[in-house]
């Protein structure tokens, strides 16, 4: 029976059964194998040694007998190495330690963000305001500070945005640094048949080495003696239990076979005698750590969308700045005023503070993600959650709980369901029938596993335990239906006891009974179900005990298979009260020359147990769905089980079958079934080995539930590309070492913060801190969202700018006095901005973004050009007019008429001319021209302001009225004070004048402006309306970005 | 639920965006498979340009409503703000002419008497300048004296005749090598002058004595003393002519945008300038609400120029 087979090597074996080595060997021994990757140019060697790195591990080190093993390293099991042998060695192979990756040296990373980004461009603003300055200190006394000023402002704008960035950057990819602290320190080691204490570094390719509980595996070692010897694998394969370790050959798998113990794992229990087979990078270890670390992630998402903000931005500054520039000389400017024309230009145009802005949502939004347990390490991994299209889950402790639980009982010929939520909110079952109270004594009794100590305030299910898993499983659920089971075991004092064994596959245990009136002494057994029904001669049925008859055999056997067919792990349960004449108070029972019955009797029942899917994920896996995010399962466990919790949490929803079902349903071979037909999938390890790359395509692009069960690392890194491939955004969990290659190679890597490996922390771009699988969805929710509101707040941004280039241009092309001053747009950009636009994070979402389709990456752009023709051709020119409005009436109050202003701006500018006539025949002096001009700066400036409320207001919403949506966004609503009062400030605060240039206002002054605040809402909120009204019309495609 | 939607589009449920096809420059410029110019068609940029030429002749209405509006509280003949109100303030510099029409020369008055051409080019901006005191037929005109009083609208005659070896048949004295600088107060609206009738301690000697050579009421000037900017120079004003007076009469004040308003000037005649060498030349005006201050970016209450004869 394939259900039998299943168990025998089920969970408590081993992790990676599918991992069989293929049988086409390229001939390359290991030796070979790594002497020819050392030997490789190191140019092509890059690509090809991570390609490399992905193969399945295939070595045939376990399989050769102990001689060949000796033979093949010139070694020997008493004496070791000789010590020319193991310099030689050493010489050759290098030592045994992983090499670091190649660090970009700090300064360069330093330097990348001090001139990446709009960085250059405002270095060349910087560079040329110098350059005007020395020019005009060369040339004149006493030089205007104005340029130098500006330069300075510039360059120190550049810098602390470039070391804000690159202390973002550095707080991420450290991680080599925890594999190194994974590398044993030292080893014993026998040469020349002496005990040497070499340092783990100096360990050679076979070296005999001695490895004792508690030291860490220092290389990769064949074992070939051991005294009861585990090995904790969990660092490397996520399997928690430890394992045993022996000389025997057991399996073609090099992970799975008895006789390899690996590099940097733990040993918890014995000691062992191994010969050394591989070294540093070429463990497995090495070699995970070698693909993590040499994989290359790529940008994030969003920082692909920065860099195509950038570049559009830039492309327009540059395009106009030397347009302009042209035109200048053109025009029969000085070329110092061009110079200074282009550095006017290149500021208005670079939104200076956006990026810190970016930054600082994204934060914000991180905190946030944060307080929902997602731990986000890459501040751009908040906004790739957003835009995932596909996650690869892991299943234990992600999808489920973590913890075995008993989920099915059968006695009394029935199928009982226990209660495995995690609040045991579920049903309830009765727990007076003798069925029951039989089948719970020889769970509590036959049962080593008890709570550890000091937790009594702490729920029954979520005590730790000390045991295996099934036994803990069987103490917690006695615990829940009995209440005190170390009181029941008191009263019911053990005598003696065998423990399971893979042999026997059977536990027993001999007890008192707490009735003192019955001397007789209670035998009680438990173990693999079909092993336990061989021993049992009758069955315990209502109450009355009965033959095991064929009838009853058949319904233990449809019980046994419902349950096994559930993914679940079934004990059978027998007990047996030893007559008493034969067993008298006071016997010896032997447990190793076995004295008393074993067979002839009474079989109880079954349980089955499953680590059960965690209350929240079904749920979390619907708005998965909902959201346009495939859900993909990569477990390791086996495909039963996986797909069992599948179905149970929605991976493969209900009524969707696999190719497997299809046949057993239609009752024709696999072979005949049409692959397309099925729309759930489970995928088995091995056979995912022999697909190429176009094939696990087809079965991702054709079946929308997959999982994959008995998957390696290497193959969810496969999988991982292959989504990727398709054009998905990709999102792994993964918590085991591993798991760090595809946690590092997704889009965005979720480790886990309770089960999770510090390694696959390190990998991972995010860390979930309760492990649960509903916490990825609301960091969906919140990338989607922050998505949205960047858009916002660039366009926020962006919509600014106009206004700011076009006093420039103006001045050029109209000869007019320069409404607005470069430190006014640094006012603007880094002043009264910066606030509203990052209180656009704390936006609402305007509609359910977990109802739509992820973002499309390659048509869905942070910004596009509905975007920019929205910020720049419509709403800006709008504030534009205003800011021009207002220059327009304080020029005209204070005696210059707009006619009179063009082409005054060579007498206007030059000192030499101290009495310039205005148009009522006034003559103003450089001094108090130059006043005045400086208040159209702060007026222009603060219209700005005026028309930005309106812009924040329609900014909050893309589509839908600010009636809908509300002014409930108190940080928004903050930041319009914010603005205003800060605006008032720079306007108002005496001494402005001398270090800003700016004065204050006539109140009168603030109202020109409010006339197109209004048109601005207005013109938006009809815009809305009408694209509302139409959805997917003209308006849509032009103008909704 | 999604559960069920997952068997009609199924297809479609988990197609992953592909990246849009590469095209080539041309393409992008004109793609006759779909009959796109930069990515639109003809219809699709129509559409577009009649969306913005709309949007924009909304914003020009709007814009033009509200200059309509404010110049309609703008009145033609005084400013909207004066004085005080305005950022003009109450405090008159001075100017100076000839005043070169190439800014890049600054406020630099450089010439050799003997070249026509160089000395031309200032007589001219004189003449220019001149002009309007020169032709006053046809304006009703007051000859004004001290201790007269006139109406406010009533403009009065500023004689060009006194400016002595300063005038126009002297050519200003520029073909001598003796240069005439003509100063004037910049006009403020409604600005009175408040006047020093008795000399002051911070005033130069020769202005002192001016003042006390002047009859009393005759002292009803706006006082103007011309110095060397930086003190070395201070040796070479020692022969400084002043044409008419070595002040403003304030009988000219105060400006109200009369029609045919002339301001008066005091000409400035520089005997003696070195050879070859720039004289820079601060002149100040001299008047109780006229606040000083000599510096560069701050100047207030004078002027400066430089003279350079070769």
């Amino acid at each position: 029976m394939a259900l039998r087979s299943d168990y025998e090597h089920g969970r408590a074996d081993s992790y990676r059964v599918a991992t069989v080595i293929a049988t086409d060997d390229d001939n390359r021994t290991a030796d070979g194998h790594y002497k020819s990757r050392r030997k490789m140019p190191a140019k092509a060697a890059k690509k090809e040694n991570l390609d490399d790195l992905k193969q399945e591990l295939d070595i045939d080190h376990h399989k050769i007998s102990p001689e060949e093993l000796y033979q093949r390293f010139q070694t020997h099991p008493e004496n070791g190495l000789s010590h020319a042998k193991a310099k030689e060695n050493l010489e050759r192979d290098g030592p045994n330690a992983l090499t670091p990756p190649k660090q970009t040296p700090e300064w360069v990373k330093f330097c990348k963000n001090l001139f990446g980004g709009f960085a250059m461009l405002l270095w060349i603003g910087a560079i040329l305001c110098f350059v005007a300055y020395s020019i005009q200190a060369s040339t004149s006394e006493e030089p205007a500070d104005d340029n130098l000023y500006l330069g300075i402002v510039l360059s120190a704008v550049v810098i602390v945005t470039g070391i804000f960035s690159y202390y973002q950057e550095s707080k991420s990819s450290k991680i080599m640094e925890s594999f190194k602290n994974m590398v044993p320190q030292f080893a014993t080691v026998i040469r020349e048949g002496e005990k040497l204490t070499l340092r783990a570094e100096d360990l050679v390719l076979g070296d005999v080495v001695e490895v004792k509980f508690g030291d860490r595996i220092p290389a990769d070692i064949r074992i070939i003696e051991a005294r009861t010897f585990k090995v904790d694998n969990s660092s490397l394969t996520g399997e928690s239990e430890p394992q045993s370790r022996g000389a025997e050959f057991t399996h073609e798998n090099p992970l799975e076979t008895k006789n390899l113990a690996f590099f940097s794992t733990n040993a918890v229990e014995g000691t062992a005698k191994g010969v050394v087979i591989s070294c540093g990078d070429h463990t497995v270890m090495g070699r995970i750590a070698g693909l993590a670390s040499g994989l290359d992630t790529g940008e994030t998402p969003i920082a692909k969308e920065i860099h195509h903000f950038i570049h559009l931005i830039t492309g327009v500054a540059v395009f106009l700045g030397v347009t302009f520039f042209v035109i200048a000389f053109i025009l029969g400017y000085h070329w110092l005023d061009a110079v200074i024309f282009l550095i006017g230009i290149i500021v208005a145009n670079v939104p200076e503070g956006l990026l810190a802005t970016v930054t600082v949502c994204l934060t914000l939004t991180a905190k946030r993600m944060a307080s929902k347990n997602c731990l986000v390490k890459n501040l751009e991994a908040v906004e790739t959650l957003g835009s995932t299209s596909t996650i690869c889950s892991d299943k234990t402790g992600t999808l489920t709980q973590n913890r075995m639980t008993v989920a099915h009982m059968w006695f009394d010929n029935q199928i009982i369901e226990a209660d495995t939520t995690e609040d045991q909110s579920g049903v309830q079952y009765d727990r007076t029938s003798p069925g029951f109270k039989a089948l719970s004594r020889i769970a509590t009794l036959c049962n080593r596993a008890e709570f550890k100590g000091g937790q009594d305030g702490v729920p029954i299910l979520k005590k730790e335990v000390s045991g295996d898993a099934s036994e803990a499983a069987l103490l917690k659920c006695m615990e829940l239906a009995l209440g005190d089971v170390m009181n029941i075991r008191k009263r019911n004092r053990k005598i003696a006891e065998v423990p399971f064994n893979s042999t026997n596959k059977y536990q027993v245990s001999i007890h008192e009974t707490e009735d003192s009136n019955d001397p007789r002494f209670l035998l009680v057994m438990k173990g693999a179900p079909e092993r336990i029904l061989e021993r049992c001669s009758t069955i315990f049925i209502n109450g009355k005990e009965k033959v095991l008859d064929e009838e009853m055999k058949e319904a233990f056997n449809n019980a046994y298979m419902e349950l096994g067919g559930l993914g679940e792990r079934v004990l059978g349960f027998c007990d047996l009260m030893l007559p008493s004449d034969k067993y008298p108070s006071g016997f010896k029972f032997n447990t190793d020359d076995i004295n008393f019955p074993i067979d002839n009797l009474r079989f109880v029942g079954l349980m089955s147990m499953i680590d059960p899917p965690r209350a929240a994920v079904p749920d979390a896996v619907a708005k998965c769905r909902s959201a346009g995010i495939k859900v993909i399962m990569v477990t390791g466990d086996h495909p039963i089980t996986a797909k069992a919790i599948a179905k149970s949490v929605g991976i493969i929803s209900e009524g969707n079958e696999t190719v497997e079902d299809i046949a057993q349903r239609l009752n024709i071979p696999i072979s005949e079934v049409n692959p397309r037909e099925a729309k759930a999938a489970v995928v088995h390890g091995a056979e995912l080995r022999d697909v190429s790359s176009d094939q696990l395509d087809e079965i991702l692009r054709y079946h929308t539930e997959i999982v994959f069960a008995r998957t390696s690392p290497q193959q969810k890194l496969i999988i991982v590309e292959g989504c990727q491939r398709m054009g998905a955004i990709v999102a792994v969990t993964g918590d085991g070492v591993n798991d760090s290659p595809a946690l590092k190679k997704a889009d965005i890597g979720v480790a886990m913060g309770i089960a999770g490996s510090d390694v696959s922390k390190q990998a991972a771009d995010m860390i979930l801190l309760d492990d649960n699988f509903a916490s990825i969805v609301t960091g969906v929710e919140e990338g989607r969202l922050i998505f949205d509101n960047l858009k916002k707040s660039i366009a926020y941004t962006l919509t600014s700018n106009i206004p700011e280039i076009s006093p420039f241009l103006a001045f050029i092309l109209c000869d007019i006095p320069l409404p607005l001053g470069t430190v006014t747009i640094l006012c603007i950009d880094l002043g009264t901005d910066m606030v509203p636009a990052i209180s656009l994070a704390y936006e609402h979402a305007e509609a359910d973004i977990m109802k739509r389709p992820p973002r499309d990456p390659f048509n869905d752009k942070l910004v596009n050009s509905r975007l920019i023709s929205m910020a720049y051709g419509q709403i800006g020119m709008i504030q534009a007019a205003a800011g021009f409005f207002v220059y327009f009436v304080i020029m005209a109050e204070n005696g210059f008429l707009p006619k009179k202003l063009f082409g005054i701006r060579k007498m206007w500018d030059s000192k030499a001319v101290n009495d310039l006539t205005d148009s009522y025949g006034q003559e103003w002096t450089y001094r108090d021209r130059k006043t005045l001009e400086y208040t159209c700066h702060t007026a222009f400036f603060i219209s700005i302001v005026v028309v930005q409320w309106a812009d924040l207001i329609i900014c909050k919403t893309r589509r839908n009225s600010i009636f809908q949506q509300g002014m409930r966004n108190w940080a928004l609503n903050f930041g319009l004070i914010f603005e205003t009062v800060l605006a008032a400030f720079l306007s108002y605060c005496p001494g402005m004048e001398k270090g800003l240039r700016m004065y204050p206002l006539k109140l009168v002054w603030w109202f020109p402006a409010i006339p197109f605040a209004l048109a601005i809402f207005i013109y938006d909120e009809t815009r809305r309306f009408y694209l509302r009204r139409n959805p997917g019309g003209w308006l849509e495609q032009e103008t909704y970005y | 639920m999604s559960k069920n939607n997952g068997k009609g589009a199924a297809k479609g449920e988990f197609e992953f965006p592909q990246p849009a096809k590469k095209q080539t420059f041309g393409q992008m410029i004109y793609n006759p498979e779909e009959g796109t110019f930069f990515g639109r068609t003809g219809k699709n940029w129509s559409q577009l340009l009649l969306f913005y030429t709309i949007f924009y002749i909304v914003l020009a209405a709007l814009f033009t409503i509200c200059m309509q509006g404010l110049l309609s509280t703008i009145s033609d003949t005084e400013p909207k703000w004066k004085l005080h109100d305005s950022l003009i303030g109450t405090n008159p510099g001075l100017g100076f002419r000839p005043l070169s029409q190439q800014t890049e020369r600054g406020s630099v008055i450089e010439f050799n008497g003997k070249k026509p051409a160089e000395s031309d080019y200032w007589i001219e901006l004189i003449d220019d300048f001149l002009r309007d005191y020169n032709h006053t037929e046809g304006r009703e005109m007051k000859h004004c004296s001290y201790g007269q009083t006139h109406e406010p609208s009533e403009v009065c005659v500023f004689n060009t005749d006194l400016f002595g070896s300063c005038s126009r048949a002297n050519n200003y004295g520029y073909k001598a090598n003796q240069p005439c600088i003509f100063l004037k107060l910049n006009k403020i609206f409604g600005w009175t002058p408040e006047v020093y009738d008795v000399p002051q301690k911070d005033m130069p000697d020769d202005l002192q004595n001016v003042i006390n050579g002047t009859a009393v009421e005759e002292r009803k000037q706006i006082w103007v003393s011309c110095n060397g900017h930086l003190s070395k120079d201070k040796e070479l004003f020692q022969n400084i002519r002043y044409f008419p007076s070595q002040g403003f009469p304030s009988y000219y004040y105060p400006y109200m945008n009369q029609n045919g308003y002339l301001s008066p000037l005091v000409a400035v005649q520089f005997n003696s300038p070195p050879k070859g060498q720039m004289l820079d030349v601060e002149c100040r005006a001299w008047a109780k609400n006229i606040i000083y201050s000599g510096s560069a970016r701050d100047r207030k209450g004078s002027v400066t120029f430089q003279i350079i004869v070769n």
